[in-house]
């Protein structure tokens, strides 16, 4: 079961490749949070109460409702629907980012790595969900995807830490927490700042600071 | 201290509990160096996750004094800010917060409290970058979150990989950590280290990983320029540090010294090229920090000799790097301005600020009397001793470029004719304007002519922290 869900999780990623509308990108970090509370199930269960009652919270609460929710505030009343401007066109993003999760599932198939087959392909969707992330956000001008696309980022590091499945300390999930939860804040804060600021979503406005400008 | 701050609600009473309590650190810092049975780890769970050691110490003492400064400067700084009461509020206990959670990623004697730390202080300072709600200071500010988060989440990446690689001693106390070393699996501490490098070395300010750096420092008013280079940049270095310290421990210490050999040549390189276009000399201020941290972490990369001169130019550039920001708050106090073309003759026009102008720039350049000089002299005899004679055309060589560079620039500002277009009244400055600068730079020359005993002590024992012999 945890293995058809982490095979979701890395087909999730290829879609959002696929699709630039800005609200199915934040329905898909609800989904993705779904999925993570599920794979939480199967791999945490059985271990302490507080653990699992804590990623449960972190995943429904956080990753499903809060973030998406805090996201979609930001976008209402802007009329903002597509993601577009792609830095690459959308066919090169999709062969790319099938390519990430090829050369993941290669990587994390290396004989030094002493991982069970559940952990290896946690580990490879993981890596690729990171990479991919870090990618989309170079390739997209639109400072809301780039938070979006950041808290996916977010998402595949949370994945990567369920590979130590019940060993991991709870400090680390506190500081998973604490950096999705406030820094989303601190982002969607700063989101607003800059379309009420700028005038505009897009990270180009954001390039009057220059070491060959004067003020 | 804060709830203070909110209740009594005065800008008079935020600057002063900012400079109560950076003499508070202070106080502690001389405190812990001269009885170190008071510094003693307290009992139960503060004492279980802080606690002071010969390398923290250090790095808190350097912090302590950089903080110090800081808030005296600020004390005269907001006052001549027309700013609501509860903006200066929130700034002063950004500052608080800020400083904080710096000390708190010194003192963590967890890896993964460190990292919640240092990632603490991204989000209290973003606020004081932001303070002066300009354009150009919320682009500094989305620059910096987003790029410093990005960072540490990579940071984290590594934490979790160190994790696997512990299989089940899942600790990440330092002492478990340096305590199991040769047990880690070296396949999967290689690739934590790269994570963890390249994430907290986006805190540090490296290259490639630096283009926050100079927006931030630039935007942010000239007491938080000051302590983000001097302070924050230097924690950075000590998480990265305490990482190297487990590689070498591990016995990869020579792949943790490559790579840190790379990134820092990359960040003498960036500033050697940008150095010579720049107008804005707040960014060249920051390009110069980029520049000093690259020569710390190529100065870690050259074994025992490299670390103790890469500690004694963390103290040598925070003491000068402070007295340079700080100035660099007086010249925009008194032209309005932070392009260089349009600044000249400031000795003309506040013959102090003038010259302090170009003290902090004998003492960054490392000419003598300065730290940086003997610095700069033990990481020569270092890459003699490696014999790593190709390092010595690179470093000195990009050195050169980047004080060329600088040196130009400040001689045409110092000196030189006052602006046509400047005001006849001068805008006045107070005591606390210059006295912080004055006692930096004065301490730094002293330091580099006779070197006190006890700092010798603190470096030393320090340097000997790392790597754990």
């Amino acid at each position: 079961m945890t293995d058809t869900l982490a095979v979701i999780y890395g087909l999730v990623m290829i879609y959002v490749s696929a699709t630039n509308r800005i609200k199915t990108h934040i329905k898909i970090l609800s989904l993705q949070g779904i999925l993570l509370f599920l794979m939480c199930y199967f791999a945490v269960g059985s271990a302490s109460v507080y653990v699992f009652t804590f990623l449960a919270f972190e995943t429904l609460f956080v990753k499903m409702v809060a973030i998406p929710g805090v996201l979609n505030r930001v976008l209402r009343g802007k009329n903002l629907y597509l993601s577009n401007d792609l830095r690459i066109p959308g066919i090169y993003s999709l062969i790319i980012t099938s390519g990430i999760i090829f050369m993941s599932f290669i990587a994390s198939n290396i004989q030094s790595i002493l991982l069970d087959s559940t952990a290896r392909l946690y580990l490879s969707v993981s890596l690729a969900s990171i990479l991919i992330s870090l990618f989309f956000i170079t390739t997209r001008k639109s400072v809301i995807t780039s938070v979006i696309d950041y808290v996916m980022m977010e998402n595949g590091i949370f994945l990567l830490s369920l590979t130590l499945s019940k060993e991991m300390p709870v400090i680390v999930s506190m500081g998973v927490l604490l950096d999705v939860f406030i820094a989303v804040f601190i982002l969607g804060f700063l989101i607003n700042k800059v379309s009420e600021t700028f005038g505009q979503e897009h990270s180009d406005a954001l390039k009057m600071l220059k070491d060959t400008d004067d003020d | 201290m804060v709830l203070l701050v909110i209740l009594i609600s005065r800008k008079w009473f935020s600057s002063f509990a900012v400079a109560s309590y950076s003499f508070l650190c202070l106080g502690c810092s001389a405190i812990i160096y001269f009885m170190p049975q008071a510094a003693a780890a307290p009992a139960g769970l503060i004492g279980q996750f802080f606690q002071f050691d010969a390398l923290n110490s250090y790095f808190f003492f350097v912090m302590s004094i950089v903080f110090a400064a800081s808030a005296v400067y600020n004390t005269g700084y907001i006052s001549k800010s027309d700013r609501r009461q509860s903006e200066y509020n929130y700034y002063s206990i950004g500052m608080i917060a800020f400083v904080f959670s710096m000390t708190g990623a010194l003192l963590s004697t967890s890896l993964g409290l460190s990292w919640v730390f240092v990632e603490a202080t991204t989000l209290s300072s973003a606020y004081l970058i932001y303070f002066s709600r300009s354009k150009h200071a919320l682009e500094a500010v989305w620059k910096y979150v987003f790029i410093c988060s990005i960072g540490i989440s990579l940071a984290f990446v590594g934490i979790v990989l160190l994790l696997i690689g512990c299989g089940s001693r899942n600790s990440l106390l330092f002492k478990d950590l340096f305590a199991n070393a040769l047990n880690i699996s070296p396949f999967w501490l290689k690739i934590s280290f790269v994570f963890y490098f390249v994430g907290i070395g986006t805190k540090m300010g490296l290259a490639p990983v630096h283009s926050w750096l100079p927006d931030a420092h630039s935007e942010a008013p000239s007491p938080i320029s000051a302590m983000l280079s001097a302070a924050m940049l230097n924690t950075a270095f000590f998480m990265i540090m305490k990482m190297f310290s487990l590689m070498e421990l591990a016995d990869l210490g020579v792949y943790a010294r490559t790579l840190m050999l790379i990134m820092g040549l990359l960040s003498l390189f960036v500033p050697a090229v940008f150095i010579l276009i720049i107008k804005d000399y707040k960014r060249m201020l920051a390009y110069s920090s980029i520049e000093n941290m690259g020569i710390m972490a190529a100065a870690v990369s050259l074994g025992s000799a490299g670390i103790f001169a890469a500690l004694l130019h963390l103290l040598g550039h925070s003491m000068i790097k402070t007295s340079l920001f700080l100035t660099a708050g007086n010249v925009q106090k008194l032209f309005r301005t932070k392009a260089i073309g349009k600044v000249s003759g400031i000795i003309k026009v506040d013959r102090l600020t003038g010259w302090l102008l170009v003290l902090s720039f004998i003492g960054i350049a490392g000419l003598p009397p300065s730290p940086l000089f003997l610095s700069e002299l033990l990481l020569l005899k270092a890459i003699l001793a490696e014999k790593a004679y190709i390092l010595i055309p690179l470093v000195f060589g990009l050195l050169t470029i980047v004080l060329f560079g600088m040196g130009s620039i400040i001689v045409n500002m110092a000196f030189g004719q006052r602006p046509v277009t400047l005001k006849e009244e001068k805008v006045p400055l107070g005591i606390s304007m210059y006295l912080p600068q004055i006692i930096l730079v004065l301490c730094a020359f002293i330091a580099g002519i006779y070197f006190p005993g006890f700092l010798l002590n603190m470096i030393s024992s320090a340097a000997a922290a790392i790597g754990g012999k």
